[in-house]
């Protein structure tokens, strides 16, 4: 099996994911986007490993350090969604209130 | 109570001159000449180094000697003879006090070595002078001749400060007997010409000299004895002295001592003819101030320097001595305009005496100082015609003319005030004066506290001619023409027609000073329009740049904000954008 | 071409397209359900990897747990999940490009690097849970305890982020 096929379907999930991040409106969504982001890499790390032959299996031991990390990542970033609903009163990433002019037109009062 | 607040301030005063006194004493009768390596105690107090240029040092020579026994002996006699002159009056303690700082001041000026320390003795002087001419302040032209006082004074400090600049630039010191010996070495810097004229400015400014003539006769308005302080002793007397003291840089200039002589020639006879022409005695007097100090100036532009300070201090004196006689007679009579005036011989005696004396010495009869000092300055514009004077022959021969003219004009306007003072040629107001006299009972003549200062100013007037040179040729002729003009005047004025009548038409341009305030004020329009012009180029031209600055700041910060705009999506956008430039950057080397 | 690499082309096909319909879905129920078959078809790419004990952990962490916990969230905040309730923003033209150019970056890089290489179905070690565990509590035994503590800390925040009263 070509070592390029595992990397090729992990480039694939990590560009979708990223796209998740920058472009969808809801927190949740961009939550989703991580996760793909992470499982590109867990894909990667995997692939390393076994065409490597990894005595020590570097490669999956760090994949469950990533997906514990990533389980406790989504429980923070859910918890941060739902107070930003409390408080805000919806879950957009774009929707927060945009920062007041603070500069004068400028320039005239000299 | 009077005599109780008095006394510590004639006390201060007279601590004050002891100790001038005991300063200018050792080194009176040094005369050395202006050139020359400066012959004097050189005292350093404060050294303020090479870095400010400003340190606290004194300059003791004959020059300042005599200016400090003048400036202390006048201060003195000023300061008790306002005890009974202001006695009543509401601000008498400020009144004595700013007297002090004034001469204070005064010796800071004669006394300093420092050209700054001299720059402070100087502005604080006119600050005296405008606090003391309008010591009166409720009365309208105290106040307007205050302000003009230290306006046009301001004009010549002006031209004093840049002069200090300007020696320091040139001598590379502030120190007046550094200037002076770096004067007299053969490797004297040149081009001082501009340094001279800007001190001819401050001169002019400082004493009253044409074109800025007018403060001085404006600030009558002041209390009499500050007048004569003001005349005789300090504020005039300082622009003569710098003169004095700096006279080789002025002297190495041909330009500066043509334009200061013949600043001189149009004052002196100018002057001369305001005091013809005057209608109060006070003003008389200012003007005969303002003349007599274009024959100090006259003097030492032709070369004569002993015969300008020797007419500095006679004039010290006798005009002193003429200001306390003229308070004397406001005192009495309550005015000094010369129509309310005339008959007074008879009721103040001291007064009359004492006056006579002043009047014949600013005239120039024999035996007065006067006449010794003004045949000096005479004498030396003579003697600069022929000899080796800053000026050409021509400009010496101008001076002379002119001295003699003024001499004659002199004599005219000094009988003519005398005369009118204390002769009654009015029957009317000799009987308004006796029926005053036997009304109240009082007697007309003033208190011993002013007599006093009055006699001693006299015998000053009279006894200073010890001290004065003598030169018999221009003394006979002097007093040929001061006995002409006198006879011609006492002719005209039994015929019972007014001198000044005499020059016809042109009276009614004297009457109003030749329009000179008219002058000042289209210089200050003219001078308004070109701040403006300042005021459009720095709004217009140069304030564009800081606005442009501003405005470019303004527009790209405004353009950075939206960068800031709290979307994090587009700050991970703007990161990842990044992270791929850093990578392509990493591929392309 | 061997069955192993025909079946793992196959899953990872329909990873990237149950992938795409996540991160395209209008619906966040739908894009949560989507997820479910992306990560189960990622569980299936690491049994073809030899990648026994992630492969399980991969279902049971993430397609048990974490999107399970994701619609619990959902419903918790009570957010619209109909349809159009995850629009996407202005910034999608951008993201689209981004993405695209950051996918052919890392494609480019891995075929810079690996591009010839082929794994050696023979060599292969199957990543059996035995091996895995000795490895882990073995050789990577600190990072495992302190990974331990940063769930700690990740629970104890969530709590307190999501308590309600008086803060």
């Amino acid at each position: 099996m070509p070592l390029m096929l595992p990397l090729t379907v992990s480039c694939g999930l990590f560009g979708l994911g990223l796209y998740a991040v920058l472009a969808r409106r809801h927190a949740v969504m961009v939550l989703l986007g991580v996760e793909l982001m992470l499982n590109a890499v867990n894909l990667n790390l995997v692939a390393f490993d076994t065409w490597w032959a990894d005595t020590l299996h570097t490669g999956q031991s760090l994949t469950l350090f990533v997906i514990a990390l990533a389980a406790a990542e989504i429980g923070l970033g859910l918890a941060i969604v739902l107070v930003m609903f409390r408080t805000v009163g919806s879950a957009d990433v774009d929707g927060q209130a945009r920062l007041p002019d603070v500069l004068p037109d400028g320039g005239d009062e000299l | 109570m009077r005599r109780r607040e008095s006394a510590p301030a004639v006390a201060i005063t007279a601590l004050l001159a002891l100790c001038a006194a005991v300063v200018a004493f050792p080194r009176l009768g040094e005369r050395t000449g202006p050139y020359g390596e400066p012959a004097g105690i050189r005292t350093t107090l404060v050294d303020g180094g090479d870095l400010l240029g400003v340190s606290v040092t004194f300059f003791v020579d004959h020059l300042s000697a005599v200016m400090l026994l003048l400036a202390a002996g006048v201060g003195l006699l000023v300061q008790i003879y306002s005890v009974a002159y202001l006695a009543g009056d509401a601000r008498y303690r400020a009144y004595t006090t700013i007297i002090q700082l004034f001469l204070v001041a005064m010796a800071t000026v004669v006394v300093a070595d420092n050209l700054w320390m001299l720059l402070v003795g100087w502005e604080v002087m006119g600050l005296c002078s405008y606090l003391l001419i309008s010591h009166h302040w409720e009365l309208g032209p105290a106040r307007a001749g205050a302000v003009k006082a230290f306006l046009l004074t301001r004009i010549g400090d002006l031209g004093l400060l840049v002069a200090i600049f300007a020696i320091g630039q040139t001598f590379g010191t502030y120190e007046i007997s550094e200037v002076l010996s770096a004067m007299a070495s053969p490797d004297a810097p040149d081009g001082l010409t501009w340094i001279g004229l800007l001190l001819v400015l401050a001169v002019v400014g400082k004493s009253a000299q044409f074109p800025l003539h007018t403060w001085l006769a404006d600030a009558m308005p002041g209390p009499t004895p500050i007048s004569a302080l003001i005349h005789a002793a300090t504020m005039v007397a300082a622009g003569v002295f710098l003169v004095a003291r700096l006279y080789p840089v002025l002297a190495a200039s041909a330009v500066t001592m043509t334009v200061l002589a013949v600043i001189a020639c149009v004052t002196m006879l100018l002057a001369a003819m305001f005091a013809l022409t005057s209608h109060d005695l006070k003003r008389v007097l200012a003007w005969s101030t303002v003349s007599q100090l274009a024959y100090m100036f006259a003097a030492l532009s032709v070369g004569g320097y002993d015969a300008g300070i020797d007419h500095l201090l006679s004039h010290g004196a006798f005009k002193a001595l003429l200001f306390l006689a003229a308070g004397s007679v406001a005192h009495a009579v309550g005015s000094t305009a010369l129509a309310e005036l005339g008959g007074l011989r008879a009721v103040m005696p001291w007064t009359f005496a004492t006056a006579t004396i002043g009047f014949a010495a600013l005239a120039g009869v024999v035996p007065t100082v006067g006449f010794f000092s003004k045949d000096a300055v005479i004498e030396a514009a003579w003697h600069g015609i022929g000899h080796d004077a800053p000026v050409a022959p021509v400009v010496a021969a101008l001076v002379l003319v002119v001295g003699l003219v003024t001499a004659v004009v002199t004599v005219a306007y000094a009988f003519r005030t005398w005369w009118k003072v204390f002769f009654a040629a009015d029957p009317a107001a000799a009987a308004r004066l006796a029926e005053a006299r036997s009304a109240t009972g009082r007697s007309y003549e003033a208190p011993p506290l002013m007599v006093g200062p009055l006699v001693v100013l006299a015998a000053a007037s009279i006894l200073l001619s010890l001290a004065m040179p003598l030169h018999p040729l221009t003394g006979l002729v002097t007093t040929v023409l001061v006995a002409a003009a006198g006879w011609f005047t006492w002719q005209t004025m039994a015929a019972g027609r007014d001198p000044a009548d005499l020059l016809g038409p042109a009276r009614r341009a004297f009457d109003r000073e030749l329009a000179m305030d008219v002058a000042y004020d289209r210089a200050g329009t003219a001078a308004r329009g070109a701040g403006d012009v300042v005021v459009a180029t720095d709004r217009d031209i140069l304030g564009f740049y800081p606005r442009a600055t501003a405005w470019v700041a303004v527009t790209l910060s405004k353009g950075f904000t939206k960068a800031q705009s709290g979307n994090a999506q587009t700050y991970v956008t703007v990161l990842a954008v990044g992270a791929l430039l850093l990578a392509g950057l990493v591929v392309v080397r | 071409m061997t069955a192993v690499t025909v079946v793992f082309a196959a899953l990872g096909l329909v990873t990237l397209v149950s992938a795409f319909l996540v991160v395209t879905s209008d619906q966040i129920v739908h894009a949560a359900l989507w997820l479910v078959v992306t990560l189960g078809a990622l569980a299936a790419l690491y049994v073809l990897l030899a990648a026994e004990l992630v492969a399980w952990v991969q279902v049971l962490i993430y397609v048990g747990s974490v999107v399970v916990l994701l619609l619990f969230a959902l419903m918790l905040t009570r957010a619209p999940t109909g349809s159009g309730s995850a629009t996407a923003t202005a910034n999608q033209p951008l993201a689209g490009v981004v993405a695209a150019a950051v996918t052919v970056a890392l494609g480019a890089v891995m075929w810079a690097g690996f591009g010839g290489e082929v794994i050696d179905e023979d060599a292969i070690r199957i990543g059996t849970a035995e091996r895995l565990g000795d490895a882990v509590f073995r050789t990577w035994v600190l990072p495992f305890e302190v990974l331990s503590v940063v769930l700690l800390a990740a629970l104890v925040g969530a709590i307190v982020l999501t308590r309600r009263g008086d803060r």
